[in-house]
């Protein structure tokens, strides 16, 4: 199990966990981190999708989840959690 | 527009009231994701008829047409691109909010076949509303080219819902949808889509809801779809529970407690789950993928115009040649209708009013004020334009998304994110685009920051002042000097939007996710369409906004009445008043205060107004020509624009223009500054409030003052510091006062 973040170009893995901090009382921030999950989630990334890293370089990663690209942020990527 | 918009809707219901079943308009609301081919598919059904507007006091685009078919009325209303009915964004809300309190009589629900699973997420939650559905099964060729295999009919039995495949850009299944839209409408047995099983503990939860709330509320459930009303009750969507004014309610808990207990504390996401397995289950019924997924044509480009090293110069180069298309193709245009207004148009207008026995100073007021004010303006028409068709051009190719991608690392360091970089660009070219071009951004802070900095980009109308200053005082090095004005203005950017980033707009930003779609040619009638419903806006201002202020300028430089000396005018006046401010910045006189004031409604106007100021024209005794002659002019110097700019594009020779005479100007200017003076000024007019068109532009895109008065307060202040520290900076260094 590795973060999303560290796939390379061309391959391939299994969503098994998305850690964004979901709930975390009084955090701040925290409100921002639960629409992004939903956010996250509403594309495509869900536990136990298929996603296929395109380009894994700079600040942005693009993955294909069935037919779509999605650009993600680094930062995002390396808290969901992918079995190769 | 939203007036306008307005007034349809009372007209729809004038034509409602009292009249039979056929007269009657179908409301038909269009939802569905972003890219799933919703803007094509409603422009090829309602082409020309497409009004375009804002929903009411958001900057959300709303799109509207009326038109017949099959002999009945149809409204088309285009909720906002979603990829589901949360409450987290403005357009979710916007979509919603229709759905819920507008009831149209059905929602046509627009799915990329290539897509399924992740279209039907947002499908399964329009269900929910109890209004009937037809489903657009769009990109419908596409999905068969991939070898996919997908079975509608499954699909309507499993949701209940009419399916009908389509395909926008092929312009295919569009009758049939229309017609189907109709037969739903019609059969009252088809009209409501299948209430969906979320799985047993939600099912209990939502059906002792519904008794206890039948009981204490009986009203709500009359006022709204009782299905979603109880879902989103369960989810305690924070939108719906402060519009009912309902909060912690006892029973609610109650409901929630097996399920709670069974599947964690976290309704909201048990309830994503389960429409999700919904979507997921269903696609795994009806979809057949091919074994062997082909590489595509799109991801083969994104490999090169997304590679690390490649991207940023390829995008450069794609910006290049934006602005090149655009400037080589406008300028010739822009400079005819310049000509137009100060030569034949002025003297139409003299020659309709002379006659008419009008007094001089209204043929002066009309040509002067009015035909000089919104010239200056409308020479602008052809940039925004041109700008504006190929902007559309590379959103609807696909090509957008991609620099926001690529510019997202640099634009992180003053707290935006890539797509915020487009904005900016365009403002080099002019301010108003770009502020308009801030609509493609989804969160609102970054919407008005983006839009707070876009006045820091020298725009070209600026650029008349510096060519006018430089070439008197700094003849050698002018192209070194114009670019550090540019440079100056990018860098207070970048300063600005940290400032902005700690003070006014705190908080996290939110992190990027977004879709880059598949790259498509987008068809000339898309293109026009767009490109016209981008740059009507200017073309209104101009004749509002614009007219009004130069009739008022006008009227300050020439009252009070019979004034001879410009420094005696209300403008003059004004301008001396002023003028101390800019004592300790280097021009504290009221010829350099009084076009400041003028500058404010284009920046180009300081040049003019200062030529009127320092040099006053001398009458022309030249032969006027005749009306005959002027038609000819017309039409021969638009035909000598068109060649131009075809040359200009093929790099072909053109001939030398010849400058301007204004040797009363410069030694006059000579006079009254020197080189220190001079650039401070010119930092000055780069930095100080934006143009009213610029104004206007943002008070339009926010819907209220506040932020176009944060831009003039702060640009303001931000001008008058610079030009200070320019002077007294360069005064100590000993470069002379």
């Amino acid at each position: 199990m590795i973060p999303l973040g560290l796939l390379s170009a061309g391959e391939n893995g299994e969503i098994v966990e998305i850690a964004f901090a979901k709930g975390e009382a009084g955090g701040a921030g925290s409100a921002e981190q639960e629409k992004s999950l939903v956010r996250v989630e509403e594309m495509g990334l869900r536990i136990g999708k298929h996603v296929e890293m395109l380009t894994n370089g700079g600040s942005t990663i693009l993955l294909r989840v069935d037919e779509a690209r999605i650009a993600l942020a680094r930062r995002m990527a390396m808290k969901i959690m992918v079995r190769r | 527009m939203s007036t306008q918009l307005k007034l349809k809707d009372e007209e729809v219901q004038g034509e409602v009231s009292g009249q039979s079943a056929e007269a009657r308009v179908i409301t038909v609301a269009v939802a569905g994701n972003p890219n799933s081919g919703k803007s094509t598919l409603i422009n090829a059904i309602a082409g020309t008829r497409l009004h375009v507007g804002n929903w009411a006091g958001v900057t959300v685009e709303k799109k509207e047409a009326l038109f017949d078919f099959g002999g009945r009325k149809i409204r088309l209303v285009d909720l906002p691109g979603t990829y589901s009915l949360s409450p987290y964004s403005q357009e979710e809300i916007v979509a919603r909010d229709y759905l819920v309190h507008q009831r149209p009589d059905l929602i046509i629900n627009v799915v990329d076949a290539t897509n399924l699973e992740r279209n039907l997420y947002l499908t399964v939650q329009v269900m929910e509303l109890g209004i009937p559905v037809v489903m657009a099964l769009n990109i419908y060729d596409e999905a068969q080219e991939k070898g996919y295999r997908i079975d509608t009919a499954g699909i309507q039995q499993m949701l209940g819902i009419a399916v009908v495949p389509t395909s926008a850009t092929k312009k295919t299944g569009l009758d049939e949808l229309l017609g189907t839209v109709l037969h739903v409408v019609d059969a009252p047995n088809l009209r409501v889509p299948k209430r969906l099983n979320y799985g047993e503990d939600i099912e209990l939860a939502s059906d002792y809801l519904a008794k206890t709330f039948q009981i204490s509320y009986p009203a709500l459930l009359q006022r709204y779809p009782q299905r979603w009303l109880l879902l989103k009750l369960m989810e305690q969507d924070s939108h719906v529970m402060k519009e009912l004014g309902l909060d912690n309610l006892a029973f609610l808990d109650q409901a929630l407690h097996h399920l709670r207990r069974a599947h964690g504390e976290d309704v909201e996401s048990i309830m994503a789950d389960a429409r999700y397995s919904l979507a997921s289950g269903l696609t795994r019924e009806v979809l057949q993928k091919p074994e062997l997924r082909q590489t595509e044509l799109t991801e083969k480009i994104d490999k090169i115009v997304l590679n690390r090293f490649l991207g940023i110069p390829i995008f450069m180069a794609a910006m290049w040649l934006l602005f090149k298309l655009t400037f080589d193709l406008s300028a010739p245009f822009g400079k005819w209708i310049g000509a137009m207004t100060d030569g034949p148009f002025k003297r139409w207008a003299s020659a309709i009013l002379t006659p008419l026995g009008a007094p001089d100073w209204t043929v002066s007021l009309v040509n002067d004020g009015v035909i000089a004010g919104v010239g200056s303006v409308l020479v602008f028409v052809p940039v925004i334009f041109a700008m504006m068709f190929f902007i559309t051009f590379l959103e609807g190719s696909g090509y957008m998304a991609r620099a926001a991608f690529v510019m997202d690392r640099t634009m992180h360091s003053i707290g935006l994110h890539g797509k915020s970089f487009i904005p900016m660009l365009l403002g080099f070219g002019c301010n108003v685009p770009g502020i308009y071009a801030t609509r493609t951004l989804e969160n609102p802070k970054d919407k008005v920051l983006t839009a707070l900095l876009v006045p820091l980009m020298s725009c070209g109308a600026r650029l008349p002042v510096y060519v006018l200053f430089v070439g008197i005082f700094f003849p050698k090095n002018s192209s070194t000097v114009i670019w550090s004005l540019y440079v100056m203005g990018i860098l207070l950017a970048v300063v600005m939007g940290l400032v902005f980033k700690r003070t006014l707009f705190r908080g996290e930003a939110p992190m990027f996710i977004m879709e880059l779609p598949p790259y498509r040619m987008p068809s000339l009638h898309s293109l026009c369409v767009h490109t016209w419903e981008k740059g009507k806006h200017f073309l209104f201002k101009a004749g509002t906004y614009i007219f009004a202020v130069s009739v008022l300028v006008w009227f300050m430089l020439n009252l009070p009445w019979g004034v001879e000396h410009k420094r005696d005018s209300y403008l003059g006046q004004a301008g001396a008043a002023i003028a101390p401010v800019f004592e300790p910045v280097g021009f504290g006189n009221w010829e350099a205060a009084s076009s400041l004031i003028t500058g404010v409604i284009a920046k180009e106007i300081v040049v003019g107004t200062m030529g009127e100021i320092y040099a006053p024209k001398k009458d022309e005794k030249k032969g006027v020509p005749s009306l005959r002659e002027d038609l000819k002019e017309v039409a021969t110097t638009f035909g000598e624009a068109c060649v131009k700019a075809v040359k200009t594009l093929l790099y072909l020779p053109q001939a030398e223009e010849k400058e301007e005479d204004r040797g009363g100007l410069n030694l006059a200017i000579q006079g009254a500054f020197t080189p220190l003076t001079a650039y401070a000024f010119m930092a000055f007019v780069l930095l100080y409030m934006p143009c009213v068109v610029a104004i206007a532009a943002m008070r339009q895109e926010f819907g209220t003052w506040k932020w176009a008065g944060v831009g003039l307060l702060y640009q303001t202040a931000l001008a008058w510091t610079a030009a200070l520290i320019i002077y007294q900076g360069g005064k100590l260094l000993g470069l002379g006062g």
